[in-house]
């Protein structure tokens, strides 16, 4: 066994789907990093108020139109995008992210690694966005109106109650169901080789059909479980000491 | 409440459809949306519009393939090799460029042509009618046929089979394999590539396989994780059907078609298609007539 992995086939795959792992990697920390910020945007999208055509139920005006006054566009418009973005598959978006500006004649992406790492990217920051704001809207829902009228009894602004009161205890109370989500991201990066970005289990297939001399090898493929297993362990473990960390808010 | 609901959703569907029509890439239809740039050169011969020019212009021939040991794989160094990328080498030198070569995903193939991702699919490409109906492509270039992969052990019950009746049968979904397997009555069972229908066999999963030739040679046996299959029938001669053949893929109404037809041909006159042939074990499936 122990001469197995000093073999050179061994040595050879294991630097292959290191450059693979390391590209699954990259989408994962870019994929937080875009998602995060913006799911917060989507979620305070969805929970807006701002009615715009107020004035039409004051007037007298046939029943729908004085109905159709309450309506509140920005909300409407971030809990569509949600709908869409969860209602289908996320490989099929990143396939129509990729493909449909360059078929229409608007190659914004290009055929390059770095132009199909950019689509992935993209594809999965929207995706994990509409997913994270949801969260954040249970969450934020989820904290009593209480407390920000005790808020607003202790004289804070707007703004102070949101990022001081509720953004504060909303943050504690969505980590269990955002560490599902991150972890599932581990995994879900392995949807970017549909459009031939080369991440671990693209270079394992790769060994399937021939790749630096060595062909028709089984075990990369599933040597790559090793890698998923060790990354998700360590998320997990980080994540549950973040959940202690804020444990003095109970 | 209700009706406001409704009306809603209503609204919510019609814009839903709306978006879904505009959207779908038209895998079918590929033809009539392209962008005009590609559009049938044949008819429009002004320089604007010809695909030689638009790679001469970028100054690379972006070259779409897959892993694909002995046509296009990669060396220990990382660099691009094989029978097909050796010669694609060789045709973009020919008209004063450099081959660049991208990885795509099979099945993309010709989105990954229209969207102009790459200037032509060079894999080993069996010419068959699907891709013949969304590519303009080349003169064949190499023969291939289907052969029944099976377990080394087994090897002897399946010789001077004639059909291959109550055998559950792995094949490449939508391949030339799964024609033929079907032909011969086959129990079928379609798995998403090649390489899968290799690991059914050696699970036991499926009594036997159909790939091609050229891939069984590469994919099996000795220092291969397939150390125990063979392969043994050649569906081709056992339906009595011609070989198959290797075609290289451009857009449709490129001009690259005649000028790679030119480079062939030369290629052949001089022997050098010959000698790159023999360099990758291949030298006997070229069509060198």
């Amino acid at each position: 066994m122990f001469t197995f992995f000093a073999s050179a086939e061994f040595q050879t795959v294991f630097a292959a789907l290191n450059t693979g792992f390391a590209r699954t990697l990259q989408l994962f920390f870019v994929t937080l990093v875009g998602a995060i910020p913006l799911g917060l945007v989507i979620s305070l999208g969805s929970m807006n108020t701002w009615t715009p055509f107020r004035f039409l139920t004051h007037l007298n005006l046939p029943r729908p139109i004085r109905r159709a006054g309450g309506l509140r566009p920005i909300s409407l418009l971030c809990r569509f995008l949600v709908w869409i973005v969860r209602g289908t598959p996320l490989v099929l978006q990143i396939i129509a992210l990729f493909f449909i500006p360059s078929l229409k004649g608007f190659p914004i992406w290009g055929g390059s690694m770095s132009g199909r790492f950019a689509a992935v990217a993209v594809a999965f920051i929207i995706n994990y966005a509409c997913y994270f704001s949801e969260i954040y809207r249970g969450g934020i829902q989820s904290v009593p109106a209480g407390q920000q009228e005790a808020g607003l009894v202790l004289g804070m602004t707007r703004s102070q109650i949101f990022f001081r009161v509720t953004l504060l205890q909303m943050i504690k109370r969505i980590v269990p169901p955002l560490s599902n989500e991150i972890i599932t991201l581990v995994k879900d990066t392995s949807l970017a080789r549909v459009i031939a970005l080369q991440e671990v289990i693209w270079m394992s297939e790769s060994f399937l059909k021939g790749n630096q001399g060595y062909a028709g090898l089984i075990w990369p493929l599933f040597f790559t479980a090793v890698y998923y297993l060790v990354f998700s362990g360590i998320v997990t473990i980080l994540l549950s000491r973040l959940e202690k960390k804020l444990e003095f808010f109970r | 409440m209700k009706k406001t609901l409704s009306l809603l959703s209503a609204l919510a569907l019609c814009l839903a459809l709306a978006a879904c029509s505009s959207n779908p890439p038209p895998p079918g239809s590929s033809g009539p949306s392209q962008p005009a740039a590609s559009a049938p050169a044949a008819s429009q011969p002004a320089a604007a519009d010809s695909d030689l020019e638009y790679v001469k212009n970028k100054g690379t021939l972006l070259v779409g393939i897959t892993n694909f040991d002995p046509m296009d794989y990669q060396d220990s160094n990382g660099e691009w090799i094989g029978f097909d990328a050796d010669m694609a080498k060789a045709f973009a030198e020919s008209l004063g460029v450099t081959a660049e070569f991208v990885e795509i995903t099979w099945d993309y193939k010709v989105m990954e042509l229209n969207a102009k991702n790459i200037d032509c699919v060079w894999n080993g490409m069996t010419l068959n009618d699907e891709v013949k109906a969304a590519m303009d492509t080349s003169v064949p270039y190499c023969l291939n046929a289907q052969v029944l992969v099976v377990p080394a052990d087994k090897a002897a019950e399946f010789e001077n089979l004639t059909s291959l009746e109550g055998l559950n049968v792995a094949v490449e979904s939508g391949s030339a394999g799964e024609d033929a397997a079907e032909a011969l009555g086959a129990a079928v069972i379609p798995v998403a590539k090649q390489a899968d229908t290799l690991m059914e066999v050696a699970a036991g999963t499926s009594d036997a396989a159909v790939i091609d030739l050229l891939m069984a040679g590469a994919m099996i046996g000795e220092g291969t994780s397939y150390a125990n299959l063979t392969y043994t029938l050649n569906l081709n001669d056992i339906q009595g059907l011609e070989s198959e053949e290797y075609g290289v893929g451009f857009r449709q109404g490129s001009d690259l078609v005649a000028a790679y037809n030119d480079f062939w041909a030369a290629s052949v006159a001089d022997g050098t298609a010959l000698a790159t042939g023999t360099v990758y074990g291949v030298q006997e499936s070229l069509l060198l007539d």
